[in-house]
């Protein structure tokens, strides 16, 4: 048990409010913020607009042309990035204490000046061609594909964040502008902050920041549907070993048994070697180099999703050996020493999560995507600590179906 | 795990921004703090112990390298170092098999391994109050380790199907393993996949385990590395109590065969039904920062940037931004203990051939060995390289890992700790000396090409 807590300061600034853990021990000051939305704004057959758009954000901007704005940012050591996931638009940037000002309103030009010059969105659309069609040269990336598109056929959490084929080749620059500006506002903004800057200082920085952005908050992303539980679904590609997407649906970051929830999980499918999934699996059987299985968190939803590689011709065992580790779970939950074990994980590991300001900056914001509050975090170890191992039988009963177990597996297995 | 280079973790940094340093650059040498400040003392047994304190965080990152990797596998017995380092988490002489991690865990702790071509390394991230327990533990299998049979041949399985995830299910892996061994040879310490070929996989028994750990890893070839919230009086007492115990055993020396005798530039083409996108690999034999022409280890660092890191550098503006390439870059690492290699990589747009993007790639090196480099040029790569040196202190990772494979591979501390400065002095002339080398009329080397079938 670990008295650990994390002195999250709340400063107001001009347009809401940021997190911020200060630590003046280096020169070096972490910011991220994010509003909802992401891909999931990408109007149909628009896929990966906004994602393009957000590539495009540090590909020249103001003055700057591309080549210009990178080595603006390169010269003092700024890193600035811009990320579209299903259902959050983020930015973040982090440099040393000096260069502060500079990255401050190299981000902001970014924000609201950038160039969209036509050697680089062309540049930019063929680079994200050319990813789209790598990821699906694998097993893995095929099956995670697969995966997402038939759990929730026709809403934008089945489709690619990045875009398809097909939509990317066709964007044009004005839906692309257009995705950015209903994404990227005044208001509906989380910022959060790690390292060497003051409070007063951080709201200064937030307020020029943002200075400029069309007033409102983003619309809201598209509710996510039911999980479609598909059954099991053969993705043939050649390839010597197959791989193995699975899963079902979850529950709310709202439930009361959330955190039961993430610690029964951590128990079957967590991290590491600590899990029976890894036990059976791997340790047990040497079916696979690794299997997890967790909590995949979208629109506010956790799914219970997980993955494992193994040889074609032992598909069929570790689909039965994963089938009744995931029945045996929902029977009788875990036993008293798998929960003090897996509570003395998550527990003891807090401190790990807070040494890089990078990480920090972004595990607040994190936090603030699924409306916790730094109470919430500081009194993470407390609630951990109570639970009781019928708290967590009770959620494995209610939440695992191993029935309704939806599979993809890319390769060419036998025996199934 | 991919080996994590001064390039990637230093790149875009310096020394602490002490002013009177950055104005003073020939200051003497002892009076100015490392990057990382790190301290280093040897056992009696040989083992050498660093410590880069920090209490940033109340953690710590413990560190155990051995200077043996893939490349001091036996003959015949590829794979050996790293299906060794996956049987050191099976058990020794006071843990159970399999508890190393699970022990880890129940602290809160990260635990894991890696295996590089130089250097096999086991690592825990724990806070900053169990030190002495990972340090019992990891102690304890550096002396005793079980290496049982029991756990050997469900072990041997899990390596195949590591294998298979990385490379034989991987067109980009198949191609890099394959690409290797037609530079090198097959059976060339340089050419041979780390995690093994898979029959020599299959053909590995306990007793090579057992005489790779017995001749390996002795304390003289190993180097403790602890970063994080702890003083140097307390590692001290901590690496007495726990490393000072284990026995001294001959070291044996790295075994690296010479580079055969290459001449000029072999070619190598694979194509992939799977893949979609045609892309060159170029490997150049180089100089590393030991043996003979050492000297061009850091001119060539800033090489590769110059002609290949980010959107300023030479290959991005005349491959990518024109068209041709979705991605052109060089890189090079000269942290190792013999010599290495030069890497050009790029993948070509969807219609533009192979041969296209060759040619305007030699078409740069060629104009580089022609006409020169700048010094306006050297001097934008020194900065961009050097300018955030500051931020490998962020987070408790990047110290150990860098301080740690550069001891192992038999480079100084300061390889590390005044890599700023050995970048900034750097000189033009230097790094035409070095381009000249590497990629003149006496270069040796492959070109792959990955293409659609």
């Amino acid at each position: 048990m670990t008295d650990f807590t994390v002195p999250v300061q709340i400063v107001p600034f001009a347009g809401g409010t940021a997190w911020l853990v200060e630590d003046h021990s280096l020169p070096i000051v972490a910011l991220a913020w994010s509003w909802a939305g992401g891909a999931a704004l990408d109007p149909a057959g628009q896929e990966g607009a906004t994602a393009q758009g957000a590539a495009l954000l540090t590909e020249g901007a103001g003055p700057l042309a591309a080549v210009a704005f990178a080595d603006a940012l390169r010269d003092e050591a700024i890193t600035l990035g811009f990320g579209v996931g299903r259902d959050q638009f983020e930015g973040s940037m982090r440099t040393l204490s000096d260069a502060l000002p500079a990255a401050i309103r190299l981000a902001n030009l970014a924000m609201t000046q950038p160039r969209f010059d036509a050697e680089a969105v062309e540049r930019v659309r063929a680079r994200a061609l050319a990813a789209e069609r790598r990821a699906l040269e694998t097993p893995a990336g095929l099956a995670r594909r697969s995966y997402m598109a038939a759990a929730f056929p026709g809403h934008p959490a089945g489709r690619p964040s990045a875009g398809t084929a097909e939509s990317l080749a066709r964007l044009t620059v004005a839906e692309m502008r257009a995705a950015l500006g209903r994404q990227m506002r005044r208001d509906g903004l989380l910022v959060t902050a790690a390292g060497a800057i003051k409070p007063e200082a951080l709201a200064r920085a937030a307020e020029q920041l943002f200075t400029g952005l069309p007033a409102g908050a983003p619309a809201l992303p598209p509710a996510l549907p039911g999980f479609t539980n598909f059954g099991q679904r053969v993705v043939p590609m050649v390839a010597p070993q197959s791989a193995v997407v699975f899963g079902q649906d979850g529950l709310l970051n709202t439930d009361p048994a959330w955190e039961a929830a993430q610690v029964m999980l951590r128990v079957l499918g967590g991290g590491g070697f600590a899990s029976r999934l890894m036990q059976a699996v791997r340790e047990q059987r040497g079916l696979a180099y690794g299997i997890s299985a967790g909590l995949d968190l979208m629109f506010r939803r956790g799914m219970l999703l997980g993955s494992v590689a193994t040889e074609n011709a032992r598909v069929a065992e570790t689909l039965a050996v994963l089938r009744a580790e995931w029945a045996r779970m929902a029977e009788s939950g875990p036993t008293e020493a798998e929960l003090a074990d897996a509570v003395a994980y998550l527990t003891g590991a807090l401190p790990l999560q807070f040494a890089d300001s990078r990480r920090i900056a972004d595990g607040l914001l994190t936090l603030r995507q699924n409306d916790r509050t730094p109470e919430w975090l500081n009194g993470r170890s407390a609630r951990l600590a109570a639970l009781k191992r019928e708290d967590l039988a009770a959620v494995a009963k209610r939440l695992l179906r191993p029935e309704q177990l939806s599979v993809v597996i890319a390769g060419q297995p036998v025996g199934l | 795990m991919p080996k994590l280079t001064r390039r990637t973790a230093l790149s875009a940094a310096a020394l602490l921004p002490l002013a009177a340093q950055a104005q003073a650059p020939a200051a003497a040498p002892q009076a100015e703090r490392g990057l990382f400040g790190a301290k280093t003392w040897k056992l009696a047994n040989g083992l050498t112990v660093v410590l880069a304190e920090s209490h940033r965080a109340p953690v710590v990152a413990h560190y155990l390298f051995y200077g043996a990797g893939g490349a001091e596998d036996p003959v015949g017995k590829s794979g050996t170092a790293h299906f060794l380092e996956h049987m050191m988490f099976k058990g020794s002489r006071n843990v159970a098999p399999g508890a190393f991690s699970l022990t880890i865990a129940r602290e809160g702790g990260q635990d894991n391994a890696f295996t590089s071509r130089d250097v096999t390394a086991y690592y825990q991230h724990v806070e900053a109050s169990r030190l002495p327990l990972v340090m019992r533990l990891e102690a304890d299998r550096f002396a005793h380790p079980l290496l049982g049979a029991e756990t050997l041949e469900s072990e041997r399985q899990v390596i195949l199907e590591e294998r298979r995830q990385r490379t034989d299910a991987n067109p980009r892996g198949k191609f890099w393993e394959a690409l290797e061994a037609a530079f090198w040879g097959r059976q060339h310490w340089a050419g041979r996949p780390i995690i093994g070929w898979e029959d020599e996989i299959r053909a590995i028994t306990r007793e090579d385990l057992v005489e790779f750990h017995a001749r390996r890893y002795a304390p003289e070839n190993a180097t403790l590395v602890v970063a994080g919230a702890v003083t140097e009086a307390e590692l001290r007492k901590l690496a007495d109590e726990f490393y000072a115990p284990v026995a001294p055993r001959a070291r044996l020396p790295r075994n690296r065969a010479a580079a055969p005798a290459l001449q000029g530039m072999a070619r190598f083409e694979m194509p992939d039904a799977a893949v979609r996108e045609a892309s060159l690999t170029r490997r150049l034999k180089a100089p590393g920062l030991l043996g003979p022409d050492s000297q061009h280890g850091y001119p060539l660092e800033v090489l590769a940037h110059l002609l290949g890191t980010g959107p300023g550098s030479r290959l991005n503006r005349a491959l990518v931004q024109t068209g041709l390439a979705t991605m052109a870059g060089a890189g090079y690492s000269g942290d190792v203990p013999s010599f290495t290699n030069f890497t050009f990589a790029a993948t070509a747009r969807q219609g533009v051939a192979p041969a296209r993007l060759e040619a305007a790639l030699d078409a740069e090196v060629s104009k580089l060995l022609a006409d020169g480099v700048t010094e306006d040029e050297v001097k934008r790569s020194v900065r961009q390289l050097t300018a955030g040196a500051v931020l490998a202190l962020d987070g408790i990772g990047a110290a150990p890992r860098l301080l740690g494979d550069a001891l192992a591979c038999g480079l100084g501390l300061d390889t590390v700790e005044f890599w700023p400065r050995h970048i900034r002095g750097v000189t033009a002339p230097q790094v035409m000396a070095a381009a000249q080398a590497v990629l003149g009329r006496n270069a040796v080397g492959i070109t792959g090409w990955q293409v659609p079938a």
